[in-house]
């Protein structure tokens, strides 16, 4: 079973392409080395042939047949020279001299290389039919010169080369098949581990996670990896359940509220109408508004504004939120400070930034107590620009501070004191998103620090 | 007044055609692009409230091909979910209003009402005056029975507003877009803040007040006596 699994797995295929790349590059590698060797011993055959018929032929010539017979014994006591034959004869191939009983019969070759089985030669080397190379030479008295080579040490010499080389590829085909099945086992194994995890965790409970203690090097981050996916994943759902609850929640009292007074204006039709209508309709279009902020923090979290990005001034749309806002301060005896820098441009929806720091400053001013103090300032940098946003208000507790881009999250101390939706920060966090800014909430000791970054 | 309805979804057709008759106004409805298109060229109308996806031929084709035979008659673009790229393309093609669905009727009905007005005052004006209140455009000077006021820039520009709109409905929303420029929500009514300061500076010392509020629908300045 987990054999047959081994074998069909990804792993064990890709480890024998491997393998069978790896025998066949090494079989030429091999072919190679053995195919130059052979060469090269072969070649060597040749000039070593020429220099011996050379040496035969000054001895013979100066010294006759006691200087071969003397040169025979002293070659003979050199073993590189016992594959060395020597014969001289005369002019019809008679013997004179030498180590060889006759004049064998050759195939010519170039050069007047000859090569011949040899059965001339007693002992081992006559039975077993051993290949010689052999060079004759005419000399001047009209007598042969013959040196032959066996070359058997040659050819024993790159058998056991080719040998070496074949068992080499074996091993290595065998010892990679052997190592292609372990490590597919192994990786089978840990990815069905995995696999047995996710399927778990995809039958229902999100929150198992994938065990990573027993994984190693890159397993374990694939393991946390998709431990990192599953986090985000039930962030997410458990975002949008609470936004599905907070929809529901938010949502029920103000439709309470409008169905009771549609009752109370059904039981009294003759009460005074036009007030009752009036707060209805104010009901009914404060539901409506928060749709609309529902519908438009999805929209800007879709990004399709982006495409109608274009360069804006941020100074000037400062300039403006603080000059539209500075009546409602005013009105709390909060003073308003501000120190823009200039060149503060970036691409993007005018509208859109107008409103995200339009909803910070509202806030600042909801939640800072009459005779307070709120700034705004720009700061530019080479490649961002920095809107710092402080009050002296109530400030935002430091656990809850990431939770009030939450859609619906309202700090429980405002609820029912201060109008709003719940929504305004999450709109900021939209849009400031989608011009690719960060959001910085900190204590200024008393109130709220709200640093936006936008890179230009 | 005859109006020209272009829009295929009939229960907010419905809901239009009905309240624009409730006051006053001759409205006919066409349910898609092409029969729209035809009505528009064929008939004159003082006003066209045109859906922007029609089946057929879509809104912002109509008014763009309304525009190429020179049909000037001013379009009211209605959208299911306006940001700002549509609103831009919208009045690029000729449009000369927008409004996002849902919208409450008497942010239509003041926006029509503008746009008609529009059509009677297109020639330059150099004076605005809503009974003792006066604004010269060109010295920018604004007064009320020979007392000047000192207006900031902004509270100029929205009684300069309010003024070209004398007698008409105007709401925050067009305040916004047409006083500030921007399309934005303001989450607290700054706007009546800012028209009380205004209030303050105009009304405050006269007998007669000329900015009034509306309930439900904004503001609107106009002289009590006239009526």
């Amino acid at each position: 079973m987990i054999l047959n699994k081994v074998l069909a797995s990804y792993t064990f295929r890709f480890m024998s392409i491997y393998v069978a790349g790896l025998s066949f590059s090494s079989l030429i590698v091999l072919a190679v080395l053995y195919l130059s060797y052979s060469y090269e011993q072969f070649q060597e055959l040749g000039p070593s042939i020429s220099r011996q018929i050379d040496e035969l032929q000054t001895i013979y010539e100066r010294d006759g047949v006691d200087g071969v017979n003397h040169l025979l014994e002293r070659k003979v006591r050199v073993a590189e020279f016992n594959a060395f034959h020597y014969l001289v004869v005369d002019g019809n191939h008679q013997k004179i001299a030498g180590s060889l009983d006759s004049w064998p019969k050759y195939r010519d070759y170039q050069d007047d290389y000859i090569s011949y089985y040899l059965d001339v030669l007693g002992g081992d080397l006559a039975s077993n039919e051993i290949p010689f190379f052999a060079q004759s030479r005419r000399i001047a008295n009209g007598h042969y010169l013959l040196v032959a080579r066996h070359y058997s040490d040659v050819i024993y010499i790159t058998n056991i080369v080719q040998g070496v080389l074949l068992r080499t590829l074996i091993v290595t085909i065998v010892l990679g098949t052997i190592g292609g099945v372990i490590v597919a086992g192994l990786s089978v194994n840990r990815i069905d581990s995995i696999n047995k995890n996710v399927k778990r965790i995809m039958s229902g409970d999100l929150s198992q996670r994938i065990d990573w203690v027993n994984q190693q090097g890159d397993y374990r981050e694939l393991t946390s990896n998709l431990n990192l996916m599953l986090d985000r994943i039930q962030m997410l759902m458990q975002g949008i359940r609470q936004v599905s609850d907070n929809i529901a929640h938010d949502l029920r009292t103000p439709l309470t509220r409008l169905r009771n007074h549609l009752t109370q204006l059904q039981d009294h039709p003759n009460g005074n109408t036009e007030e009752t209508v009036q707060s209805l309709i104010g009901e009914a279009d404060d539901l409506l508004s928060t749709f609309n902020a529902l519908l438009r923090i999805s929209h800007i979290e879709s990004g399709k504004q982006r495409a109608g990005f274009i360069k804006i001034d941020l100074k000037v749309i400062l300039l403006d939120i603080v000059e539209f806002y500075e009546p409602l301060a005013f009105a709390k005896s909060i003073t308003m400070t501000q120190n823009l820098a200039d060149g503060a441009e970036i691409q993007g929806d005018r509208h859109l930034i107008f409103q995200a720091f339009a909803n910070v400053i509202d806030n600042a001013i909801k939640y800072t107590p009459e005779g307070g103090e709120i700034s705004v300032d720009l700061l530019v940098t080479q490649n961002a620009v920095k809107v710092t946003m402080c009050d002296s208000g109530l400030g935002i507790a430091e656990e809850e501070k990431t939770k009030v881009f939450r859609r619906f999250f309202r700090v429980e101390e405002s609820r029912g004191v201060q109008p709003g939706n719940g929504l305004g920060l999450s709109l900021v966090s939209a849009a400031i998103n989608l011009h690719g800014g960060d959001i910085t909430l900190s204590d200024n000791h008393p109130g709220l620090r709200f640093e936006i970054t936008i890179p230009v | 007044m005859r109006i020209l309805l272009i829009e295929d979804d009939s229960s907010v057709a419905d809901y239009i055609v009905k309240g624009l008759v409730q006051n006053g106004y001759e409205v006919e409805h066409a349910v898609d692009g092409k029969q729209g298109l035809s009505l528009a060229t064929n008939e004159v109308y003082n006003v066209i409230i045109v859906d922007r996806m029609l089946p057929f031929i879509d809104g912002l084709t109509i008014i763009e091909n309304l525009r190429s035979i020179e049909n000037r008659t001013p379009a009211l673009i209605l959208s299911a979910l306006g940001e700002v790229d549509d609103r831009v393309n919208g009045l690029k093609a000729g449009g000369d209003d927008y409004l996002v669905k849902p919208f409450a009727f008497v942010e239509l009905l003041a926006r029509i009402e503008a746009l008609l007005r529009r059509q009677d005052s297109t020639s330059a004006q150099t004076k605005l005056k809503i009974a003792d209140l006066e604004m010269d455009l060109l010295a920018h000077k604004v007064s009320r029975s020979g007392t000047s006021f000192n207006l900031q820039p902004r509270e100029y520009k929205l009684l300069e507003y309010l003024m070209k709109h004398a007698g008409q409905v105007v709401t925050r929303t067009m305040l916004l877009e047409n006083v500030w420029e921007y399309h934005f929500d303001p989450q607290t009514n700054v706007i009546d803040v800012h028209i009380s300061r205004l209030r303050q500076k105009i009304d405050k010392d006269f007998e007669k007040q000329l900015l009034s509020t509306v309930r439900g629908a904004g503001y609107m300045l106009h002289d009590p006596e006239t009526e």
